[in-house]
């Protein structure tokens, strides 16, 4: 196997106006067809070439190209159809197909010649061929097709036309056996050349050409003329024929010039390397029936062509292979030497010829030793020829004459250059698939550590707090997720961070379901023992406002397309049509694995600031929300001279002072509090000690737990004071025991809304301590069930008014509604502060 | 109303310009006899309609802009349609995207739902009672999209949409040719934008294809008058002159099936003077001759239906519009007015001479359409007649058995070995064949039937020779042959895909007889009766039904002078005859047909008047 690189003179470059689909030489008329995508066929003589080049002169834009280069203009297009997608010259005859709205159109013309007009009659014949889904594409505009069909010419062995004269190069002659049995009695005896079309669907179909001769207005009946010979379950993207039989009375045929093989060996393909060979053969009883076998080869194959002793040639990207249909040595039967054609073999084992990536093959002349010349252009654009000598294999032995040294390093350089470009190729798709495998080995083990332990801390853990800081002149309240690595494996490549933020609906309205957004970070490389810190805003939103609580969940997610999908596509260096898209049907469903790492809540309390309690140096800004007209009303109204100490400065004091406060208070009982918080505030007053547990995941908390604070004036993040105030009191009628000892936690605030969520938040902690106080099996005190049946029933009798208050209220006019209203304040405010406690 | 200001009007102009610009183009390329450069100037306009429409629809729908943009969607419409020869689903959704940018001035077109054409028609033709400028174009889009409803078979659409566009009321949604009939487009102004085909062409278009369409369908499923009504609308209406040919084609047929003869020959005589395509009038003038017994007539009809075939009519380009020919459903084999093609019309010719006794002629025109076929020097492909006539070989069958028929047995035999000899590889080895008879394998090879029927063909051929030897050989052969076929091998071999004429049971009976008969008739004549017994005892066996084969066996049963069995068999015959006669005949090829009418005994009656009298005397003594 040499590849050489062979000296060529570019003697003229043509520029078409589409993509070149399909192209055909027809040596004797030394016309060139060619098939330019959403346009038509062209037709060029290349007898002259000076006369094409006169025409297109004076024009600014060809002054760029090389001299050489001949602009193709519409005079040269001799069937403008922009549905065209293949077609096949023989004789005098055009055979082409159309991309019809529903169906594969084929249809015959007399061949026109470039430059002159062909009559209107021109189209001779017409079939529908079959019914397909067409490409969804843009409307109006067809889409670029994946796979185009293939047209070839078949003709019989007794075809008067001496065959191969006036034929394109896609056209074969079959033995009288193979056609007949392929295309029936009919075509045999009309002697009539059979096109062959292979179509994306799968379809592999015949129309004997004698017949497809019909008038325009009534195309052929398909079921008369088409013969749908196999479906192939691929698109068909390779049709050809070989000679399997080495037959000795046609020896001497072989011999003669310009004759051709007759092949008795039918052959298609499909691009993922299912492969259809289908040959005649006489069974038991002496009847000729078709063998028809399928094979597998290697795919994605990119193209194929079909040599001299039975082989076939076939390019991947990362080889070129070559199997063998002839039967290999003995006959299959012994018993029955000459009785016709033997079998095809079980089964095809692909021999490399360690070429990568050839995109077009095309099998020369038969070298006289009894090798083979194969032409191939690879990928990179390199021209090759390639010499097969697959008997001798004895290098160096031969005497090198001085004469032939330069040609034997020049082919030597060749086929380094050959190697070098195909073990690139391979090292690269090696490595890469290496790539995915260490990965892929990481991110098991990385899976397995973290969902194999329970309990205790993970070895992956992401830990939220929260902050608030200044962005583009304004407060945002900022999250801070802490991705920390304690395993002793690496996330690498693939895996990524998601955080979803997840806000409750709008207290106000009711109706509005929270939003979330969900925030993918890669993380790129994170080593054992290092940790990644990400910062996300969760507030104000867009309109300015905070819709807490607001959850933040972290998850783990590691991408199999990301790193396996690469890996297993190892084409995705080649533009090529067949392999650019993702390997079908390789990756399950799910595209990754999904590891929930941690899931956080952020409510009122976490966000409240205390700009009371800064120290001076460090004392933000005012804080203001969005500006309030009922507090730019009373800044209004202040007096100018009024003393700065003797009121709370700033308009929310004002407000304090104008409208009253709304209050929530919860109660406790301190004995339950104390069993809580006993271990981590031992030596604080209990009331300090409860503040400090509120707000532990507050920033302030460390002041509040210097100052030893029960009580503490916040901002909550809209801009409301928010006044906490933890006390101990003595409950009497509760418990027939004695007075029970209860922390009360008050909240205050000007803004209903942020009493309503700092009530929640101390509630959702309470619960979780209770939660946790019960799981320790701690009990509660004696109750008098009469009292607390009393209460329940007071708070039966507020709701009921409620209710009554609400009612009224939607019928009522102006005046008597006021007066409901406040009432329904009053009793609001006797359901806030409840007289049950927590025991 | 909108709200968008409209485009700059210079931008307007710039847009109506071009439009017209393409629409001139389209009319250049219309008068341009060189049909590349028509192809050409017709694909670069449809490009260029296709940019500007790119263009309008680009920017938000403007009320000013609306009717361009229309005329603009029609023409391209228009010109896609005619260049493809067809609406495709294209078309469809060119029309909703005009509906939906004039619902978009509306702001009635609300939450996109997925609304039915129907229901955009509605919503539009109700709002555009506000916009009377739109209405021209309104209606011309509406004639297109009547036309590709036409053209798919949904006329209930169609109905509804004429109704809505007629502003009707009335329940009667079905009479389709009144809504047709009453629907006026409004006139064109003479300065709106230059359009391809306005509203009133369309509607006439509509108008004729409609009733054509109708025609041809009660036509098809038997109901004469209505077709004959609806075939008369379409024939006043504004035809062109290659439809009118149909149209008065398919009144000939019709009135011939209605059985008047006379009058459907008036409208063929029409037709004929029509000129372009004579292959439709003159078939089925021969159809009308052959049915009023004029065989001379018919068969000279027939040889200028092939002379007309021959000629390849330079037909017209099509027009650059949406045309009547557009909207009628394709010619399929079935239709009426399906001629086929010129070998088609010459076997037609042939066999009609074969059949009706003129066996020289015949013979003459099945030798030319066999050189048509075969002959490779012809500059033009010439197509067999194809399915549902008779395959190829049967072609040569037929062939042979005019020659015979005509006295050139010579001329038979070398059409007969050609068929063989062309057809050799495909058939079993005949060295398996013995192989498998000595070996007695239970596979036994397949034959098609007609190599059978060739063999037949030859010892008839050998039997006008005057040469029994061979003859009897033949007929040995072929037996042998037919013996082993099974018609109900479902063989996909490759000789067999062509006798779903000769694969009926039938067929295979007859030409068992026919061959054991015309052997048994060889033995006859070399005076070996004791064989031909043998041979007519088996195909009387093997067809019952077949009463030449009864006859001849009687016939040699009174010559070896075996009375009982004679009579027995008369007996026989005689209950046969009782019986209502089955046509058996009717399904056999026109060669076996051809073949079983040679070896018909020749005095049958007077043979069994004979047996008649010399059995019922001894009992009448």
């Amino acid at each position: 196997m040499v590849p050489c690189t062979a000296p060529l003179w570019v003697v003229a470059a043509y520029r078409f106006p589409g993509q070149v689909w399909h192209l055909e030489l027809l040596a004797p008329r030394r016309a060139l067809y060619v098939l330019c995508a959403q346009k038509g066929v062209y037709c060029l003589s290349l007898d002259h070439l000076s006369r094409s080049t006169s025409q297109d002169d004076g024009d600014s834009e060809d002054s760029e190209l090389p001299s050489f280069v001949i602009p193709v203009g519409p005079d040269a297009c001799i069937l403008p159809d922009a549905s065209l997608c293949a077609f096949t010259v023989l004789e005098d005859t055009l055979v082409t197909l159309v991309q019809g709205p529903t169906q594969w159109k084929m249809q015959l013309f007399e061949r026109p010649c470039p430059g002159e007009d062909p009559q209107p009659g021109g189209q001779i014949g017409e079939v529908e061929l079959s019914t397909y889904a067409p490409p969804a594409g843009v409307p109006g505009k067809p889409a670029d097709p994946r796979f185009l069909p293939v047209l070839c010419c078949v003709s019989p062995p007794a075809s008067r036309v001496p065959h191969g004269q006036l034929w394109g190069p896609g056209s074969f002659t079959l033995k009288e056996a193979l056609f007949g049995l392929l295309f029936g009695a009919d075509a045999t005896l009309l002697e009539s050349p059979v096109i062959l079309c292979g179509l994306p669907d799968g379809q592999l179909c015949s129309v004997a050409l004698k017949v497809l001769v019909t008038s325009r207005s009534a195309p052929g009946d398909p079921k008369a003329l088409v013969k749908i010979l196999h479906h192939l379950e691929e698109p068909v993207i390779f049709i050809g024929a070989l000679r399997t039989e080495p037959q000795a009375e046609e020896a001497a045929e072989e011999t003669l010039p310009g004759e051709d093989v007759h092949s008795d060996c039918l052959v298609a393909l499909g691009p993922y390397g299912r492969t259809l060979a289908i040959k005649a053969s006489w069974d038991e009883a002496g009847n000729l029936v078709p063998e028809l076998r399928e094979y597998c080869l290697p795919g994605p194959v990119l193209c194929a062509a079909c040599g001299g002793g039975g082989r076939v040639y076939h390019s991947t990207p990362s080889d070129l292979c070559m199997v063998d249909l002839a039967r290999g040595g003995a006959p299959l039967d012994p018993t029955q030497p000459d009785e016709g054609p033997g079998g095809l073999p079980p089964l095809l084992c692909p021999a490399s010829l360690s070429i990568c990536s050839v995109v077009t093959l095309a099998v020369l002349s038969r070298a006289p030793e009894g090798g083979t010349e194969l032409l191939a252009l690879s990928a990179k654009g390199r021209l090759m020829i390639c010499s097969l000598d697959l008997n001798s294999e004895a290098p160096g032995l031969s005497p090198v004459s001085r004469a032939n040294t330069g040609q034997k390093i020049k082919e030597l350089l060749s086929g380094i250059g050959n190697v070098s470009e195909r073990v690139s190729f391979l090292k690269k798709a090696v490595d890469q698939r290496n790539k995915a495998l260490t990965s892929l080995n990481e991110a098991m083990n990385v899976s397995c550590a973290l969902l194999s332990s329970r309990e205790g801390p993970k070895p992956i853990s992401c830990t939220t707090t929260v902050g608030w800081s200044r962005l583009q002149l304004q407060d945002v309240l900022m999250a801070t997720c802490l991705l920390e690595n304690r395993s002793a494996f690496c996330l690498g490549q693939g895996w990524t961070l998601c955080i979803q933020v997840l806000t409750s609906s709008s207290a106000l309205d009711l109706d509005s379901a929270g939003s979330a957004t969900t925030y993918t970070i890669p993380v790129g490389q994170l080593s054992p023992g290092s940790q990644r810190e990400v910062t996300l805003p969760l507030g104000p939103g867009e309109n300015g406002t905070f819709d807490l609580p607001v959850t933040v969940s972290c998850t783990l997610f590691y991408s199999l397309r990301e790193v396996v999908g690469r890996a297993l596509a190892p084409s995705d260096s080649f533009e090529d049509p067949c392999v650019d898209e993702d390997p079908p049907d390789v990756l399950p469903e799910q595209e990754g694995i999904c590891l929930p790492l941690s899931r956080h809540t952020v409510d009122l309390l976490q966000s409240l600031r205390f700009p009371g309690l800064a120290p001076p140096c460090t004392q933000a800004p005012p804080l203001r929300g969005p500006a309030d007209p009922v507090d730019a009303f009373l800044e209004a109204c202040r007096e100018p001279g009024s003393q700065p100490g003797s009121q709370p400065a700033g308009p929310a004091s004002l407000r304090a002072a104008y409208l009253p406060p709304s209050v929530a208070c919860i109660k406790v009982s301190a004995e339950l509090l104390r069993a809580a918080l006993d271990d981590s505030h031992s030596g604080v007053p209990l009331c300090c000690a409860t503040l400090q547990w509120l707000l532990a995941e507050n920033a302030a908390v460390d002041v509040v737990r210097a100052r030893a604070l029960s009580s503490v004036q916040g901002v909550a993040p809209d801009g409301a004071d928010v006044h906490l105030i933890v006390r101990e009191v003595a409950v009497t009628d509760l418990c027939p025991a004695g007075a029970i000892q209860v922390v009360e936690i008050q909240v205050e605030s000007s803004s209903l809304a942020d009493v309503c969520r700092a009530h929640h938040a101390i509630i959702g902690r309470m619960q979780t301590m209770v939660r946790q106080q019960a799981a320790q099996g701690s009990s509660p005190p004696d109750l008098r069930v009469q009292y607390l049946r009393q209460i329940h029933a007071n708070h039966e009798t507020l709701l009921r008014e409620v209710q009554m208050l609400r009612d009224r209220l939607c019928v009522e006019d102006e005046a008597s509604s006021c007066t409901t209203a406040q009432r329904l304040l009053q009793v609001y405010k006797q359901l806030r502060s409840p007289s049950l406690i927590l025991l | 109303m909108s709200h968008q200001t409209p485009p700059d009007s210079s931008c307007l102009d710039l847009w109506r310009e071009k439009n017209d610009q393409l629409v001139r183009q389209v009319k250049v390329a219309q008068d341009s006899g060189l049909s590349l450069r028509r192809q050409q100037l017709a694909q670069d306009a449809l490009e260029g309609l296709r940019e500007l429409l790119c263009s309008l629809q680009g920017l938000p729908a403007a009320v000013a802009v609306l009717p361009l943009e229309l005329t603009v969607t029609c023409n391209f419409i228009i010109l896609k349609t005619s260049v493809a020869q067809g609406f495709t689903e294209d078309q469809t959704q060119d029309i909703q995207r005009g509906l939906e940018r004039v619902l978009e001035t509306q702001e009635q077109l609300g939450p996109r739902l997925e609304r039915g054409l129907m229901e955009l028609w509605d919503s539009v033709l109700h709002a555009s009672s506000l916009l009377l400028d739109l209405l021209p174009a309104l209606h011309r889009l509406a004639g297109l999209q009547a036309a590709l409803w036409l053209s798919t078979d949904h006329l209930r659409d169609l109905a509804l949409l004429l109704q809505t566009l007629n502003g009707s009321q009335s329940g009667s949604s079905e009479d389709l040719l009144l809504h047709l009939k009453t629907w006026s487009p409004p006139a064109e102004e003479s300065d709106a934008p230059l359009t391809l085909q306005d509203a009133r062409g369309l509607r006439d278009v509509l108008l004729t294809a409609f009733t054509y369409r109708q025609g041809l369908q009660e036509l098809i499923i038997g109901n004469l008058p209505k077709a004959l009504s609806s075939l008369h609308e379409a024939a006043s209406g504004l035809c062109p002159r290659p439809v009118l040919v149909q149209v008065y084609t398919a009144l000939g047929t019709c009135l011939r099936k209605m059985g008047n003869p006379q009058r459907a020959l008036v409208y063929l005589v029409e037709a004929l003077k029509g000129g372009s395509a004579l292959g439709p009038p003159l078939l089925e003038a021969s159809r009308l001759y052959q049915q009023l017994g004029d065989t001379a007539a018919e068969l000279e009809s027939l040889e200028l239906l092939v002379e007309a075939l021959s000629v390849t009519h330079s037909s017209e380009a099509p027009q650059l519009l949406i045309e009547v020919e557009l909207l009628l459903p394709r010619l399929d084999p079935a239709l009426p007015l399906h001629c086929g093609t010129q070998s088609q019309a010459k076997h037609l010719l042939a066999s009609r001479c074969l059949q009706t006794g003129r066996a020289e002629d015949a013979a003459e025109h099945y030798l030319d359409l066999l050189a048509l076929l075969l002959d490779g020097s012809e500059p033009r492909f010439a197509p067999p007649p194809s399915p549902p006539g008779p395959c190829m070989p049967e072609v040569f069958l037929e062939a042979a058995a005019a020659l015979i028929q005509a006295g050139r047995a010579q001329d038979a035999l070398t059409v007969c070995e050609e068929l063989l000899s062309r057809t050799s590889f495909l058939l079993p080895k005949m060295s398996q064949l013995w192989k498998g008879a000595r070996k007695g394998t239970k596979g036994l090879p397949h034959c098609p039937l007609w190599v059978s029927a060739t063999h037949l063909l030859q010892g008839q051929a050998w039997v006008q020779l005057g040469a029994q030897k061979e003859a009897v050989s033949e007929f040995s052969w072929c037996l042998e042959l037919l013996f082993r076929s099974t018609p109900e091998d479902k063989e996909q071999g490759a000789a067999s895909n062509c006798e779903q004429g000769c694969k009926s049971e039938v067929a295979l009976q007859q030409l068992q007889a026919a061959a054991l008969i015309s052997r048994g008739l060889e033995w006859v004549a070399c005076g070996q009766d004791t064989k031909a017994l043998q041979d007519f005892l088996l195909s009387v066996q093997m067809c019952p039904g077949n009463r030449d084969a009864s006859i001849h066996l009687l016939q040699t049963l009174r010559r070896l002078d075996r009375r009982d069995e004679a009579t027995a068999l008369w007996w026989r015959l005689e209950a046969q005859t009782k019986l209502p006669q089955k046509d058996t005949t009717w399904s056999l090829p026109l060669y076996l047909e051809t073949c079983l009418s040679w070896i018909r005994p020749s005095d049958h009656e007077t043979l069994l008047e004979e047996f008649r009298t010399s059995v019922l005397e001894p009992r009448g003594l």
